[in-house]
């Protein structure tokens, strides 16, 4: 899309999508405050927005504080930091191994993550705390063993994806022999877990994997400046003094860190980290600093959005957020496989 | 795009070198065959002598060990027979159709499907026996398979990598509505876990007598495809060149596996890589010729889902592991390794 035009018109083609991305945050965050407002209102109690918002902060009276402050605020704050950290592995990787496929659900990262985070819960007896890091063993278990068996002079993203598959069908088949071994209570968690669920979630939990991800996130904000090095090609990149080749694998690890992280607190949610960056691309354009600020609200919208959904608009209550997110992202992958047939592949990655 | 390396990914041309005379792979197939069976007869949480197991099966033997031979390991080796040669069969046939390497039961979402079908009908029905997830299994895993390969057409040809990755996003939506449906209701967890962990032991053999027509059906057709599927290894031009029906071909080679596939699941529930595995591990040594490919698939599948299912026997001693999960350990690095070969 830059290479219509001279420099001029680059300039302020720049100038306007920065503007346009600014606007679309603002209103990303006007539709999440929004969406938290609500979600902590609704539920088996029903408290208006206002009073909802406002117990949140510990005003209003003891019962409602308890319902906001305990029950509610957890699950939509977990979402909120899972969905945005989602969103910006995804944006990472997919970047970084320019390939719109290559996300952390698809490639079997945050599956990995939560397979880590089931296996611990399963021995019992270990602080709620110490969850987010076994996620992030798992995750960076997997991503190893992709790279070790995925890397080769450079990385073909078709074979990423099917090793990425393959090991997806070992880690269920891990997840299999809980859910038949466990007794019927552990089994039940267990499946809980394996399907990408805000159940249940604790502050302790949200703490701990919530603060990692807002370091992870400035992290990435950080290096921001790195990626768009790197997207101009590695020779570019070494010409500008930057190590290709070290530089996208710290990234890398970055994102399965991130995404790890979100698995630690959702399990292994599906398609948000694949599909927030296409949907940030369509809507917002060429990357901006502004663009991960971006992807990260997104990200946080849609999976409290869907956790909504999930909870309170379907038929058969309680089901898991990953389902809903499932349901909606299929269609959205088979669509992109079909496009990908038609179109050149430089398209989507500006 | 998505940068689907489209090179070589159909099935090895034509065997390079043909080291090993047909004749002594048939013999140790079929020898080895046996020793599984043997073995499958004699080995669990009671090991049984074998001079014991065969005067059980010859009605001679009396006692509490010959009753566990005839009553639980015979229907356990027949029912591991049929749904072991089934998916090898349907591994080869689906691999000869699509022109694919990584086409399998599997990979084409058919155990997703019978999955999710049965499911769906415990929670919505009710239901509670075996017999009777017999029928959701076979048209749910019919339904994937369909899906998956119409999802994965394109003018002219299937593409490989599309046919895997088609696969993979309908697994993935299919165990999501499993898992919510399972969440959703205590009950359906209790009745679904058991069946869905894929395995041979404490089968009903009446399902494996109401599936049977079907798999016969299914492996007559493979029979009858074979000396077709090898034109059609040659690209769908010069099969037609050849005077094969390509399309007639394709439509009996996929209802025969979708017989074969969804026939195994109904009797066994899911048993992962079987079918990929057989025709991979026969290849080397037979070469790519359907007429002979498709028979020693039948021996091998049936072989490895024996030897898979004496293995989660002895490892879990004196309780099992399902059969589905130890297919499931020792198949993922097989297809991350063909993954890797076939995605170059």
């Amino acid at each position: 899309m830059l290479t219509r035009g001279s420099a001029m018109n680059q300039r302020s083609a720049l100038t306007i999508a920065r503007r346009r991305a600014l606007l679309l945050c603002a209103t990303c965050a006007a539709t999440l405050a929004a969406l938290i407002g609500t979600a902590l209102s609704t539920g088996d109690m029903h408290i208006p927005f206002f009073t909802a918002v406002r117990a949140l902060f510990g005003a209003g009276d003891s019962g409602t504080v308890l319902v906001v402050q305990q029950f509610r605020a957890p699950r939509v704050f977990a979402a909120v930091f899972a969905g945005a950290a989602l969103a910006v592995a995804g944006s990472m990787t997919q970047r970084l191994l320019r390939n719109p496929l290559a996300s952390p659900d698809v490639i079997g990262v945050t599956g990995g993550a939560s397979c880590g985070a089931v296996l611990i819960l399963a021995t019992g007896g270990i602080p709620a705390a110490l969850t987010p890091v076994a996620a992030v063993a798992g995750g960076l278990l997997v991503a190893v063993l992709l790279g070790a068996s995925a890397w080769r002079s450079q990385v073909s993203v078709t074979r990423l994806v099917l090793v990425g598959v393959a090991l997806q069908q070992g880690l269920a088949a891990v997840v299999n022999l809980m859910i038949v071994r466990f007794p019927q209570e552990l089994a039940s968690q267990a499946l809980q877990w394996s399907s990408g669920s805000l159940y249940g979630r604790t502050w302790t939990e949200v703490w701990v994997a919530g603060g990692a991800i807002v370091v992870g996130g400035a992290v990435a904000a950080l290096t921001q400046r790195r990626v768009a090095v790197l997207d101009l090609g590695e020779e570019s990149a070494g010409g500008l003094g930057l190590d290709p080749r070290r530089a996208r694998l710290g990234l890398l690890v970055l994102a399965v860190l991130l995404a790890s992280l979100a698995a630690a607190l959702s399990g292994p949610i599906g398609f948000v980290a694949l599909v927030v960056p296409h949907l940030v691309r369509r809507l917002a354009g060429p990357p901006t600093p502004a663009t991960l600020a971006l992807t990260a609200l997104t990200g946080a919208v849609l999976l409290l959005g869907a956790d909504y959904v999930a909870l309170n608009l379907l038929p058969i209550r309680g089901l898991p957020a990953g389902s809903v997110t499932a349901t909606l992202g299929a269609p959205w992958l088979l669509v992109l496989m079909a496009r990908s047939r038609t179109k050149p592949v430089q398209r989507t990655l500006t | 795009m998505v940068t689907t390396d489209r090179a070589a990914t159909a099935v090895p041309a034509p065997p390079a070198a043909r080291r090993v005379p047909p004749l002594l792979v048939a013999a140790v197939g079929g020898g080895a065959l046996l020793i599984c069976c043997a073995l499958s007869l004699a080995l669990g949480a009671r090991s049984i002598p074998l001079s014991t197991v065969i005067s059980a099966l010859s009605g001679s033997g009396r006692g509490p060990d010959a009753d566990v031979v005839t009553g639980l390991r015979v229907p356990r080796t027949l029912i591991g027979l049929t749904v072991g040669g089934a998916l090898g069969v349907a591994g080869a046939v689906a691999q000869g159709v699509t022109r694919n390497a990584l086409a399998s039961p599997t990979t084409l979402g058919v155990n997703a499907g019978a999955g999710f079908a049965v499911v769906a009908a415990i929670f919505v029905l009710h239901l509670a026996r075996p017999l009777e997830f017999m029928w959701f299994a076979l048209a749910g895993a019919a339904a994937a398979a369909l899906l998956v390969y119409g999802l994965a057409q394109r003018p002219g040809d299937a593409d490989p990598v599309r046919l895997a990755l088609s696969g993979t996003v309908l697994t993935a939506v299919l165990a999501s509505w499993t898992t919510a449906l399972m969440l959703a209701s205590q009950r359906t967890l209790d009745e679904a876990r058991f069946w869905l962990a894929g395995s041979i032991g404490g089968r009903d053999v009446a399902v494996l007598e109401r599936v049977l027509p079907f798999v016969v059906a299914g492996l007559v057709l493979a029979f009858a495809v074979a000396p077709s599927l090898n034109a059609l290894a040659l690209g769908d031009e010069a099969a037609h060149a050849l005077g094969v029906p390509v399309p007639r071909i394709r439509l009996l080679g996929g209802a025969s596996v979708v017989l074969l596939a969804a026939g195994s699941v109904a009797v066994a529930g899911p048993i992962p890589f079987i079918g990929l595995a057989a025709p991979h591990l026969v290849r080397p040594l037979l070469g790519a010729d359907h007429r002979r490919l498709i028979p020693a698939c039948l021996v091998t599948g049936a072989t490895l889902l024996l030897a898979a299912d004496v293995l989660g026997r002895l490892i879990a001693r004196p309780s099992e592991l399902e059969t589905g999960i130890v297919t499931a350990f020792l198949g993922a690095p097989l297809l991350a390794v063909l993954a890797r070969r076939s995605a170059r």
